[in-house]
């Protein structure tokens, strides 16, 4: 396996591409009794459209959740998730709109344990009966999901922000769509997005990389088999076709979410950069070390749990924030009215070499959660980027274009709000 | 301060894979002086380290709200940094530091204090520190706040009591933190259990700045203090790092109550309703056996095995034989004794969840329990006790409260005592719980 050291970093990286076309990633971790492992999938719950084997798809919202509810339900009677806690590990998936995600944690068996999730994921074993049953306990999720305000008000905004994306639909699916999820519709995109050459292999932990690989390459085989092809057929300008949208539900004070709707960036470096420097300019807009922080604070407008950052999907970007706030509206107005100034001054060289400073310190510092390290591996790997390359990122990034970028994305135009209130809350817009 | 300290206390290679054997975690415990405990955990291989200032207080509602707001407000503004900008400033320069406010209920007690997260001092620019300055600032920020007439900033208090407030009442937003919020008040109307852990809004909005610096001085000279490091740096440094804050406090020290166990009154099924689309069902179970008693372990696994995780009894029945819900798990306070169970379902199958919740907790009474279950919820346990030496922040949230709590092993012993539990060590922690309370929250019509 190729190994490449991050001396400025104190990690090394293990990185392979196996003969079915998976790509492994291996962080040795040595001392920790953790160990952790992603499988993940490059296909989320937006990719709903694809061809394959000749044929083109147009399955049902909430597809790649449900399939990844019932890729643990095995074939025998087995219980996948009895077989890891005999192990001793846990396990547990996650599916986003442009990804899903498989993974287990342990401190021993590890051997075992990833050969059980290899082997898991990629043995589809769907019946008539058992996907019916599952319509019970996803409308539950969706039952959850539609009391979870934040849920909300996320969901809101991607329907106010977006014309055709299916961003605009929930990544659960709704009840209506989920009805529609046959075990042949199952079959079809676990056979288009869940071969190897669609797919990662990621561990965090004291472990042999030449182990992973090896069992990587008897589980899954070494032959290579077709990908679906994703169909990104939307047409997405930045405008919003609703500025503003808003809904009442059992919250104790309104609570907001805004995007400005930005340019997707390209993958590979120059797309990471890209996302640094928006990052960077959120910081600098509406960090909690910048001006418009402190007078919003001050004034009452925001409380703590105002926060932001730039937010990028397959074919989505946006710069975005959210919190509490009795009076949202002025906070979008401060935002591009601070962007503007901002635009025309430009950021100060010492406020810059200090937000970078810190940007770089807390990225460092998240390398010890096995957890966020794992995951930005892989997400970071989807864009066609080495994580562990980021300081030498930051290091070339310059105050012109973080000023560029917020000229250049923070306008009314491209801006769209969501607001949830509670019941008895007249709306102040 | 003569003693000249090599390297700034850090280990070398060698030490560092000594200290870092897995299972083998040393907590180095120092009395610095009469109630100021130092707790040290010495462990180069993070790339951060944390260092946790907290008072200890007796949780009470005559003062819980006045601990909530404390620590915000100390975190709004120094003499030497004015304002929240020039503070997160301060921070960025140290390499993106942070430090949050620490409001935690550890059974009947209630801390209070700041928690600091930094970059490990070798990822620095040459020449240039972090520990050092940190601790210097967690200084500031406890002992230097900017007062007037004897009281804290007005404006800083009043703008801290309405976050305050904000988030007391967001507790609504998260709908099953909410319901077991309201089964915990229910069970716990004689216990300090119930009281809520940040106080009640009535009373956060009467706070008075003066009250609140008047209040401060004196928790700062009568409470039992608790400081945590982990990260890189030998204790006798980090205890020398603290030294110019304990030279500053006027300590008049009072010792507090032991921990008790669950005492509350009589039981209750309450109903509660709701605009919402799903129902929670939240169930109540008190037992003698606290986190102080030799049957702690057995309680444990009892708990795991009945609602803790995806192959506990509660999942494998309630979601997945009868695919009544997609959330439900128990939870046991070992502190107080008390076992908790809650469910997101349908309105209408509420009777229904009712039931397969106690046939699930009757089988577990009944020692229906295989001895695969058993040693699952073991590995569950042992696993997850040796990942918690694998963060930081991990080892500073469970190490920083255990001996707070009252429990008195060491990992290595308490360990061990969890692989001697039998199953019938388990059904008789079953036999112990008595069901106490309910609570539903269900939706309107």
């Amino acid at each position: 396996m190729e190994r490449i050291e991050y001396p400025m970093l104190d990690e090394v990286l293990y990185r392979q591409v196996l003969p079915s076309g998976l790509t492994v990633l291996v962080v040795p971790r040595k001392g920790f009794s953790k160990k952790l492992a992603y499988f993940v999938t490059d296909y989320g719950s937006i990719h709903t459209h694809f061809s394959f084997g000749g044929k083109e798809y147009c399955a049902p919202a909430g597809v790649a959740h449900y399939l990844e509810h019932k890729l643990f339900d095995m074939p025998g009677g087995r219980d996948v998730s009895a077989e890891f806690a005999a192990l001793g590990a846990i396990t547990n998936a996650f599916t986003s709109y442009d990804m899903t995600a498989y993974y287990f944690s342990c401190t021993e068996n590890f051997a075992d344990c990833l050969h059980l999730l290899l082997e898991f994921v990629s043995t589809p074993y769907f019946t008539e009966e058992s996907v019916a049953k599952e319509q019970g306990i996803i409308d539950q999720e969706i039952g959850m999901n539609e009391d979870a305000p934040d849920s909300r008000v996320y969901e809101d905004l991607m329907q106010a922000a977006y014309r055709e994306h299916p961003i605009r639909v929930p990544i659960l699916g709704t009840s209506e769509t989920i009805r529609k999820i046959t075990p042949e519709v199952l079959h079809t995109c676990h056979r288009a997005f869940y071969t190897p050459g669609n797919m990662l292999l990621c561990v965090v932990g004291d472990v042999e990389a030449g182990e992973v690989a090896s069992i990587a390459n008897a589980v899954l085989g070494t032959e290579k088999r077709e990908v679906g092809r994703k169909l990104r057929d939307w047409q997405e300008d930045l405008t919003c076709p609703a500025a503003y949208t808003s809904r009442t539900m059992e919250v104790a004070m309104p609570m907001f979410s805004l995007a400005f709707k930005c340019q997707p960036p390209e993958k590979g470096e120059a797309g990471i950069r890209r996302e640094m420097v928006a990052d960077l300019a959120a910081e600098a807009l509406f960090g909690e070390s910048s001006q418009l922080y402190l007078r919003l604070y001050e004034e009452g407008i925001i409380d703590s749990s105002f926060g932001g950052g730039f937010e990028t999907i397959d074919g989505c970007a946006m710069l975005m924030a959210s919190g509490d706030s009795y009076q949202p509206q002025a906070v979008l107005d401060a935002l591009i009215e601070q962007a503007a100034k901002l635009a025309e001054s430009g950021i100060e060289e010492g406020d810059f070499n200090r937000m970078k400073r810190s940007a770089l310190g807390r990225r460092i510092r998240g390398l010890d959660s096995f957890d966020s390290t794992c995951f930005r591996l892989c997400a970071y790997h989807l864009s066609e980027f080495a994580y562990f390359d980021f300081p030498a990122v930051y290091a070339g990034i310059t105050r012109e274009e973080v000023r560029d970028f917020l000229a250049e994305a923070v306008r009314r135009e491209n801006s769209s709000l969501s607001v949830i209130y509670p019941p008895k809350e007249e709306e102040n817009l | 301060m003569e003693k000249v300290v090599y390297n700034n206390g850090y280990m070398t290679e060698t030490e560092r894979q000594n200290v870092a054997t897995k299972e083998n975690i040393m907590i180095e415990t120092t009395q610095l002086i009469p109630g100021v405990t130092l707790r040290c955990c010495r462990d180069s291989r993070f790339k951060q380290g944390c260092l946790s200032f907290q008072l200890v207080r007796r949780m009470d509602a005559s003062e819980a709200h006045l601990n909530a707001l404390l620590p915000a407000v100390l975190l709004r503004a120094t003499n030497r940094h004015p304002d929240l900008r020039s503070i997160t400033q301060h921070l960025d320069d140290l390499y993106g530091a942070s430090v949050s406010t620490l409001v935690r209920r550890v059974g009947d007690y209630q801390t209070v204090g700041l928690y600091c997260g930094f970059m490990d001092d070798r990822f620095a620019l040459p020449g240039e520190q972090v520990l050092a300055p940190m601790a210097e600032f967690l200084e500031e920020l406890l002992l230097d706040s900017p007062v007037s007439g004897g009281a804290f900033l007005p404006e800083l208090v009043e703008s801290e009591k309405k976050n305050l407030i904000a988030t007391i009442e967001s507790e609504l937003n998260d709908k099953r933190a909410y319901a077991m919020g309201r089964l915990l008040k229910t069970m716990c109307r004689e216990d300090s259990f119930g009281l809520p852990r940040l106080g009640e809004k009535d009373q956060v909005a009467a706070i008075k700045p003066k009250e609140l610096l008047d209040h401060y001085r004196r928790i700062l000279r009568e409470s039992p203090i608790e400081i945590f490091y982990v990260g890189s740096a030998e204790s006798g440094y980090i205890a020398r790092l603290m030294g110019p804050v304990l030279e500053k406090l006027e300590r008049n020290y009072v010792n507090l109550p032991a921990q008790t166990a669950f005492h509350g009154g009589a039981g209750e099924d309450v109903v509660e309703e709701m605009d919402v689309s799903q129902g929670k069902l939240c169930l109540g179970f008190t037992t003698p056996i606290t986190n102080r008693s030799p049957e702690f372990p057995a309680m444990q696994l009892l708990n795991t095995i009945f609602g803790a995780g995806m192959t506990s009894k509660l999942f494998m029945n309630v979601r997945e034989k009868l695919s009544l819900c997609y959330s439900v798990g128990s939870g046991y306070y070992g502190s107080k004794g008390i076992v908790t169970v809650s469910a997101g379902i349908d309105f209408d199958k509420e009777q229904l969840a009712r039931e397969e919740i106690l046939r699930q907790f009757a089988a577990c009474q009944a020692g229906d329990i295989s001895e695969e279950e058993l040693n699952s919820a073991k590995e569950a346990i042992l696993s997850s006790l040796r990942s918690t030496h694998d963060s930081p922040g991990s080892i500073e949230g469970y190490y920083a409260t255990a001996a707070l709590s009252g429990m008195g092993m060491t990992p290595e012993q308490y360990m061990a005592a969890v692989k001697n539990v039998t199953l019938a060590d388990v059904t008789a922690a079953a036999r112990s719980l008595t069901p106490h309370s309910s609570y539903f929250l269900k939706g309107v019509n």
